[in-house]
């Protein structure tokens, strides 16, 4: 009976693709949540550095390296990525001691901030591969939520010796 | 943490990976952390506490070598249940891009990934022929790590992906205070004596072993008491053949060292010679020598030359030119304060590629990995799926 295998063949075909795009669409929606969980780790690193060059300046080096942790921590997302690149061109230019531990926080900060800002941008890229495939932009598989932003800054690592300490 | 730690290779067989994952396990266990480590093994090999037996390696020619990994839908099973046994925080897989362990635990979890990448391998040919495979296994990876600058080139360049650099780590204690092989390496005077070293598969061009032959061979008649100790794989005869017959009593050849044993050649040598041409992209070899407190002497490599502080703490010569290195070694050889001075640098730079050091820079990573992801590492129902 040809008009059976018809049916079975298109039943198959349907069930093939539907299992396709209910994975694309899962694998779209997995990609945007870990892109927006890296935002915020990215966010959240942000502030711990202004924070701690802030403290930093309050103590040591004065007004022009506190006004730009201030206007860091302060700063509207559009200016953030200009705001936050000044801060480390401060952090740069001033003379760190590693033993003092209120510059130890800033090296920390600085540091865990550059693995935030790598990760984020990694995975901000694969969601938006993801996402701008034609097949999930045709079904709007990411409406509703907003398409991950990359955030743009020059490298903060401060070069200090290499050593990590614990905690 | 729990940490779970996958090796792709057989620990039966000696290799850097190998290495690099046991030192690591160890490094982690000692600060305080749980770990577990999966890797192929023989059902009867003797293998370390921390280490999960995932079954026999299979050779597969693979890359132009021969790697001996498991593969296949009992090794996936098996993988999977290390994953639901060990509920970890994060897991680290090393090599993912080799169809092995790794590759199949990159596969089956979700949660956070960490992937170490060792070769500056471009991409396989078999991912290669799958485009859409190898993105599926990237985005799968939270973090990523390059142990050399050519292996984070390569991520930069070929995998759309950024990857932290982490040097790969030397255990320094395993090193230091380490005694010699006995009579080794015996006098060393202002135009007499003097031991050299040199640690590898002398057959393969690539390590430079002709450039080494030639500036002995030139030095020698000159410096009487000069000896050549020689270790690595390779026939005797083979050896002993590239060198005139009234030099040949004056080289020792070691075949084959162990881990246990590779401190002891590394310390029995006044200057230890690596006169490689090219094809290395980290120079393990030259952090364990400064670990080990030897004077080096290395080619102009842009590997060498990070190791090496830019030459502030071993001499560099330029590469292939064994004119300039029978030089550097006639100097160094009559001049014990500059050796002094090169190895107490040696001792400093070093003291950044020591296993604790480089631990705490991975956890960093582990802790970036586990921000960007929500939960703990887990098992998913299709593997390859989802």
């Amino acid at each position: 009976m040809p008009g059976m295998w018809w049916v079975v063949g298109a039943v198959l075909v349907v069930g093939l693709v539907a299992a396709y795009l209910i994975w694309t669409a899962g694998r779209v929606q997995r990609l945007q949540t870990r892109a927006e969980s890296a935002a915020r780790a990215l966010d959240a690193h942000l502030l711990r550095r202004a924070a701690a060059a802030a403290v930093l300046a309050e103590r040591r080096y004065g007004v022009e390296l506190y006004a730009a942790a201030r206007i860091a921590l302060d700063a509207v997302p559009e200016e953030r990525e200009a705001a936050e690149n000044d801060l480390t061109r401060q952090l740069r230019a001033v003379e760190l001691d590693p033993d003092d531990p209120a510059c130890e926080a800033v090296i920390a900060a600085s540091r865990r901030l550059a693995l935030a800002r790598q990760v984020h941008t990694d995975l901000v890229r694969d969601a938006r591969a993801a996402r701008g495939r034609p097949l999930v932009r045709l079904l709007r598989m990411g409406r509703g939520r907003e398409w991950p932003r990359y955030f743009d800054i020059d490298d903060p690592t401060l070069s200090v010796p290499a050593d990590v300490p614990t905690g | 943490m729990r940490i779970g730690i996958v090796c792709p290779y057989s620990f039966d067989v000696p290799g850097g990976v190998q290495n690099h994952v046991m030192d690591l396990a160890e490094a982690l266990l000692a600060a305080g952390h749980e770990v577990s480590v999966l890797a192929p093994a023989d059902e009867d090999a003797a293998l370390p506490p921390y280490v999960v037996s995932a079954g026999r390696a299979v050779p597969l020619p693979y890359n132009g070598s021969v790697a001996r990994i498991a593969f296949g839908p009992v090794s996936t099973a098996r993988v999977r249940r290390w994953i639901t046994r060990g509920e970890f925080d994060v897991l680290h897989v090393h090599e993912p891009l080799t169809p092995s362990l790794s590759m199949l635990a990159v596969l089956c979890a979700r949660g956070p990934v960490v992937a170490t990448f060792h070769t500056a391998m471009t991409r396989s040919r078999v991912l290669s022929a799958a485009q859409g495979v190898l993105q599926i296994l990237l985005e799968r990876i939270t973090a990523r790590i390059a142990v050399s600058a050519l292996a984070r080139k390569v991520q930069v360049e070929h995998m759309d992906g950024g990857a932290v650099e982490i040097p790969n780590g030397v255990a320094v204690a395993k090193f230091a205070g380490v005694a010699p092989l006995p009579g080794w390496p015996g006098e060393c005077a202002p135009g007499t004596g003097g031991t050299l070293g040199f640690l590898g598969r002398f057959t393969e061009p690539r390590k430079g072993f002709p450039i080494l032959r030639d500036a002995f061979v030139a030095l020698a008649p000159d410096r009487p008491g000069l000896r050549l100790l020689v270790a690595g794989p390779g026939d005797p005869e083979d050896l002993y053949g590239r060198f005139p017959a009234e030099l040949r009593d004056r080289i020792t050849f070691l075949g084959m060292v162990s881990e246990a044993d590779k401190p002891r050649m590394l310390r029995s040598v006044h200057l230890y010679v690596a006169p490689n041409t090219g094809g290395e992209s980290f120079g393990m070899i030259l952090t364990e020598a400064l670990a080990a407190g030897t004077t080096v002497v290395a080619s102009d490599l842009d590997a060498f030359r990070r190791v090496l502080d830019g030459g502030r703490a071993g001499r560099l010569f330029p590469t292939g030119d064994a004119a300039a290195l029978r030089t550097a070694l006639a100097e160094l050889l009559d001049d014990a304060d500059r050796r002094a001075e090169l190895t107490a640098c040696g001792d400093q730079v070093v003291a950044n590629f020591d296993w604790p050091v480089v631990a705490r820079r991975v956890l960093e990573v582990y802790a970036a990995a586990i921000e960007a992801t929500d939960g703990r590492v887990m098992d998913q129902e299709w593997a390859g799926l989802g």
